[in-house]
Parts: C-alpha cells; sequence; structure tokens
C-alpha cells in the first residue's frame, strides 16, 4: 500500500529517487524495496538519491540511506546521494554520522554526471 | 547632505528605543530622582531667574570649555562656538520649562547623542555639568540670597540636572554598546572570508586561533558558500592558524566530512612542518582530507578535480638554446 509512495524515475542507466517526504518505518521500508526492486527489474548501474526537500535527517535516516546505498552496490549500482542541505550537514557531522562509503554530489546534475563519468571508464 | 542630517537628527530615537524610553520608563525614572510637581512648579517659577542670567551662565560655561586644551578642540572656529551657545541657551531655559515628558527626554537625548557622535568624552562632559550647577547656585545667591527658598529650589535644579546627566551617560553607554556589537559583527564576518578563487573553487585563509566557537561559524560558512557558489572544492588554508592541536584537526575534519556530505571536496593547504610534525604525534589522522603544504598546489588540485588544468603559456619562438650537453 505504502509501497509507490515515493516515485522512483528511470534516466538511461540511472535510477532518480526523489524523496520529499518524511521517511518514518513503514514508508522507509517500503523505500528500500521498490528502489532494489526497480534495480533489479531494470539493471541500472547508477542511483541518484535526491534529499534536497529535507530540513532534517536524524539517524534513523542517515541510515536508512546508507544502508539503501550498500545494498545497491551489492546490486552492482553505484549510489550518489545528492542535494543535502547545509544545516543537515553539519548537524548529521556533530551527531558523528560522516555517511563514509557513501558517495555524495550538489546536485541532480552533478550525480549523474558523477555517475556518467564512472561508467565510460568501467567499459573501457 | 539632507540625507545625512535626517539620520543624524533621528540619531536618539534609535536610543529611545535602545533605552526603552516609554512613559512607564519615564514616570520610573522620575519617581526614583524623586521630582515631584512640587519640584516642577519651583523650576517654573524660577523661569524669569532663568531669561535674566541665560547669557552670562552659558558664556560663564563656555569659558571653561574653551579655556581647556582638550576640550577647546571641539569647536574649530566662531560659527561653531555661537551655534553652540545658542543651543545651550536653549537648554538651560528648558530646565525651567516645567515639564518632563517623553518629548523632553527626547531633546535630552540629542543632546547626549550628539555628544556622544563628535567623541566628547563623559569626563568632560560630567565635569563641565558641575560647573554648570556651581553658577547656577552662585546665580542664584546672589538674586535670592536671604530667601527662604533657596534651598529647595536648588535642588529641584539639581534633581533635573541629574535626570538629564543620567539620559546621557546612558546614551554613551548605548552607543558604546552597540558599536562594540557592530565591531563584533564585522570580526565574525573578517573571520571567515571564503573567496572565490575560480569558478566553482572557493578559498578560506584562516587566520588567528580557532577555538570551537570560530569553528561553528566557519563550517557554516563553508557549506552554505558551498552550495550558493555550487562549489565542487573548498581550500582551506591553515598557515595563518598559530596552533594546530588535535582540537583544531577535529574541527577540520569535521568540516570536511559535512563538505564531502554536500557533494564537494575539501582540500587542506598551508601545511606547515611544524604543522605536520604535530599532526602525526598527536595520532590524528587526516588521511580523508586532501593535503598539500601551499596553497598553488591546493588551487591546481581543485582545478584537476573540475578538468582543468594551469599551463604554462611561455611562446615558444626562439628555438632551445644549444649549450646544454654539447
Amino acid at each position: 500500500m505504502i509501497s509507490g509512495t515515493i516515485p522512483i524515475l528511470r534516466i538511461g542507466p540511472t535510477l532518480l529517487v526523489t524523496i520529499s517526504v518524511e521517511l518514518r518505518d513503514q514508508v522507509a521500508d517500503a523505500f528500500q524495496a521498490d528502489v532494489l526492486v526497480s534495480i533489479e527489474k531494470t539493471g541500472a548501474t547508477g542511483l541518484v538519491i535526491d534529499i534536497s526537500g529535507f530540513d532534517i535527517v536524524d539517524s534513523y535516516v542517515a541510515r536508512i540511506l546508507a544502508e539503501t546505498g550498500r545494498m545497491a552496490r551489492l546490486m552492482g549500482t553505484d549510489t550518489v546521494l545528492v542535494g543535502m542541505r547545509p544545516e543537515v550537514a553539519a548537524t548529521l557531522v556533530r551527531m558523528g554520522y560522516g555517511m563514509e562509503g557513501v558517495r555524495t554530489a550538489l546536485d541532480v546534475d552533478d550525480g549523474l554526471a558523477l555517475l556518467g563519468h564512472v561508467l565510460p571508464k568501467k567499459k573501457r | 547632505m539632507v540625507k545625512l542630517d535626517e539620520s543624524f537628527r533621528d540619531h536618539h530615537r534609535k536610543y529611545m528605543a535602545i533605552l526603552k524610553l516609554d512613559e512607564a520608563e519615564l514616570r520610573s525614572r522620575r519617581a526614583f530622582f524623586q521630582i515631584t510637581d512640587e519640584d516642577l512648579a519651583r523650576l517654573v517659577k524660577l523661569r524669569p531667574f532663568a531669561d535674566k542670567h541665560m547669557q552670562e551662565v552659558v558664556e560663564d560655561f563656555y569659558r571653561l570649555l574653551l579655556d581647556h586644551p582638550e576640550t577647546r578642540k571641539f569647536f574649530p572656529d566662531e560659527a561653531s562656538i555661537r551655534r553652540v551657545k545658542r543651543t545651550q541657551g536653549e537648554y538651560f531655559l528648558g530646565l525651567f520649562n516645567g515639564r518632563i515628558d517623553l518629548a523632553y527626554v527626547e531633546d535630552r537625548l540629542r543632546v547626549g547623542a550628539a555628544h556622544e557622535r563628535i567623541g566628547l568624552s563623559p569626563k568632560f562632559y560630567l565635569g563641565a555639568y558641575r560647573r554648570y550647577l556651581e553658577l547656577i547656585l552662585g546665580y542664584m545667591t546672589q538674586e535670592f540670597g536671604n530667601h527662604a527658598d533657596l534651598q529647595a529650589d536648588f535642588i529641584a535644579v539639581q534633581k533635573l540636572v541629574y535626570f538629564d546627566v543620567a539620559l546621557a551617560i546612558d546614551t554613551y553607554i548605548a552607543a558604546n554598546l552597540e558599536a562594540l556589537g557592530r565591531h563584533q559583527a564585522a570580526i565574525r564576518e573578517l573571520s571567515t572570508p571564503v573567496i572565490r578563487v575560480y569558478d566553482r573553487v572557493l578559498l578560506l585563509p584562516l587566520v588567528g586561533a580557532l577555538d570551537s566557537h570560530r569553528a561553528h561559524q566557519v563550517m557554516e560558512a563553508v557549506l552554505l558558500n558551498i552550495v550558493e557558489a555550487q562549489a565542487r572544492a573548498i581550500i582551506i588554508d591553515i598557515a595563518g592558524v598559530p596552533v594546530v592541536d588535535t582540537r583544531v584537526a577535529d574541527h577540520l575534519l569535521k568540516t570536511t566530512a559535512a563538505v564531502r556530505l554536500l557533494g564537494a571536496q575539501t582540500i587542506l593547504t598551508g601545511i606547515t612542518a611544524q604543522v605536520a610534525r604535530t599532526m602525526v604525534q598527536l595520532g590524528v589522522d587526516i588521511s580523508s582530507m586532501h593535503t598539500v603544504s601551499r596553497l598553488s598546489d591546493g588551487i591546481e588540485l581543485a582545478l584537476s578535480m573540475l578538468g582543468k588544468e594551469i599551463r604554462d603559456c611561455t611562446p615558444k619562438a626562439a628555438p632551445p638554446p644549444h649549450g646544454e650537453g654539447t
């Protein structure tokens, strides 16, 4: 039922997820499942998660996002987290969440470029 | 020119607000200085006396100010002396109007604000006021020497004078606090000068000690500027930071981590031999940061992140000299 709350767009070999709703328990679960199923179905090699709509990211959300990135990695998909707001970044770092292992970019453009830069190299 | 005059004229209004001078405050001040309606009535009664001696009091008063070298400086020419004497006369007569309301207070604050603006320090203000009271008492004794009310009359004048002095001193202090606040804001601004050295490359030269308060500001300024400039890299130059200890290193690491979360990279430059030694001896792991010793190397590294480079473009017109190796 909750599945599908967060739209997942496909742009070439990349999936773009823009999260604009609060990630709470069930929604977070559904989000994670949706993203992974989409990767399985499309064989996407890149995943861009846009969180520019987030004013607040707590430890729970940070963990969900980092986890999703690691899960996608297992399926051969690179994840880029984009659009984090300055105040969110400052808060996360102060709480000790550096989200190591997750790649980041300023915005969706940069995130796609980052993945695009990686892909041709892989082919070569 | 008109604008300047207007802003000067409105100066005291600002202090009215800062000192919270409303009807309630006015009542409280009046009560504390024990200015009764009877006192005001006495002052009104003295008005003819004030009119009569105003000229002499003002002349005597300015003799003190003009004879003292330090206060003499505030009166550059005859015209300005004439002007202040006229203002002083009005001020003097204002003491004998028998009314204390917000308009009166506003008028008094204007005097305090004017003194503060020209930089006349409180010691001269207070010293001059002492002379003022002496003059008033002198003329009052001369006029009503054998009058039974002399003491009560003089006390009424004194009460109002002290009421005025309190307002002026409050204005001085408010003005100084305000200046202090402005300077602190300026220092804050200056302490994190984020410069755009190239499209999407920022530079923050840190100078001076980095305490937690400032580190907090640095992080905030860095993050906001990165988003605003859509920067890919920020170079933090710490050549001007005198001591880099574990706490400073920790602040830098936190900033780096936050910058990374935004999708940009931090390059730390200006690491001196001493700092490098301290960092390693303290066991600080800064491997998550890009570090280079010189700022120029940092700029080159930042440009390389954008796929750009600095190239030597001296014209190769002249063939290389053949002297070498032959």
